[in-house]
């Protein structure tokens, strides 16, 4: 538990100062937070065509409400997050890169479902977006991680240890 | 299978108590947030006493008061403004993670539910106070620019490292130090032992095994 935690920690710095890197966040968080607002828009306009997405900015064509879709709001430190936790656990690489991917997966449609419900209340009512943005939606963002890791250890305790498991 | 009912058990719980314990901060965040206050205000006070006047609670958040007066858009001595210069700064953004440590806590299966509660509470609290100073700083610097960093008798942290605390400190740590204290109280556990049995054996060195 203590080279978990260990491993984990210096994990996650690490890949947290990676990110914030000036290129880093110019050729890949901009452009993905932004794939993200079209993602969003893609998945809304058949059912509302009011709304409309340019850059990282999901905006209602009616009113003019927009929610711009900022660093902490696009998933990635839940990633890391991940990312930390599953390779400071033992397992072989390839359970960690599996885990890895479906992990982002499971963050990131919940982390559309949050974008889009956001930018619903958003329109609908400042006070709420303003508490379930700050508040709940991060809270369940990181359950997520949670829930979906200790998910991953049940699947690894079901199985037997792998010969490149010490690594 | 006793070990999937203990999920399933968990998995129904911390949704269930997510509500409850999320409503009674939303009420109480503000006397929550007093010592994390008082703490914060002590140090930044004596840290930087020519910047920072005092940080004291106003209903559910913070107000950060300056040693500074504005005219114009121009910084001026308080003893010559007619105003003193003032942030107000949300406490709540650290604090909740105590509703979200409190239902992971309770919605997990153990012998002890109130003395590891309280121990994991006193153990968020100095993480609240060091996100509320991270907090602070970002925001002088923000309002006051280049005379936070024109300070003769005390260090100042370089800009980006100011940024990188904020962004650690208040996007990271409200989120992942409850699942962290958590998980540690958790191990002995009968929804996590078994899991982390396993890891033990795969982590040790082979004598141990």
């Amino acid at each position: 538990m203590t080279r978990f935690i260990l491993v984990f920690t210096l994990v996650l710095l690490a890949l947290f100062t990676v990110e914030m890197l000036v290129p880093v966040q110019t050729h890949v968080i901009v452009p993905f937070t932004g794939a993200l607002a079209t993602l969003s828009a893609a998945l809304v306009t058949p059912f509302d065509p009011s709304v409309v997405a340019f850059g990282k900015v999901l905006q209602f064509s009616d009113t003019g409400f927009a929610v711009s879709i900022e660093a902490g709001c696009n998933g990635v430190e839940a990633t890391i997050v991940l990312i930390a936790a599953v390779v400071a656990f033992p397992a072989s690489w390839l359970q960690r890169v599996a885990a890895i991917l479906l992990g982002f997966v499971a963050i990131q449609a919940l982390n559309l479902v949050r974008i889009i419900s956001l930018f619903y209340l958003g329109n609908w009512n400042m006070d709420f977006f303003s508490w379930i943005h700050l508040y709940l939606w991060p809270t369940l963002i990181m359950l997520d991680v949670l829930i979906f890791f200790v998910l991953y250890l049940r699947y690894l305790a079901k199985r037997p240890l792998p010969a490149t498991a010490h690594g | 299978m006793a070990e999937a009912n203990h999920l399933r058990q968990f998995l129904l719980l911390v949704f269930v108590l997510l509500l409850p314990c999320f409503a009674l901060w939303t009420v109480s965040s503000g006397p929550l947030a007093v010592p994390a206050i008082g703490f914060v205000n002590s140090v930044l006070t004596a840290w930087l006493p020519q910047i920072v006047d005092t940080l004291y609670v106003d209903g559910q958040r913070a107000l950060l008061m300056t040693r500074f007066g504005e005219t114009g858009g121009t910084l001026i001595p308080l003893s010559e403004a007619s105003e003193q210069l003032g942030f107000p700064v949300n406490p709540s953004v650290l604090s909740y993670s105590l509703p979200f440590y409190t239902a992971l806590h309770f919605a997990t299966q153990r012998d002890n539910y109130l003395n590891t509660w309280i121990i994991g509470v006193l153990v968020l609290y100095p993480l609240m106070a060091l996100g509320l100073l991270s907090v602070c700083l970002k925001t002088l610097m923000v309002g006051l620019g280049r005379a936070l960093f024109q300070q003769p008798d005390a260090w100042v942290p370089d800009p980006n490292l100011i940024g990188l605390l904020y962004q650690v400190n208040v996007l990271l740590v409200p989120t992942l130090a409850p699942v962290m204290i958590w998980l540690w109280q958790s191990r002995e556990t009968p929804l996590l032992r078994n899991m982390l049995r396993f890891t033990q054996v795969a982590g040790d060195p082979p004598a141990a095994t």
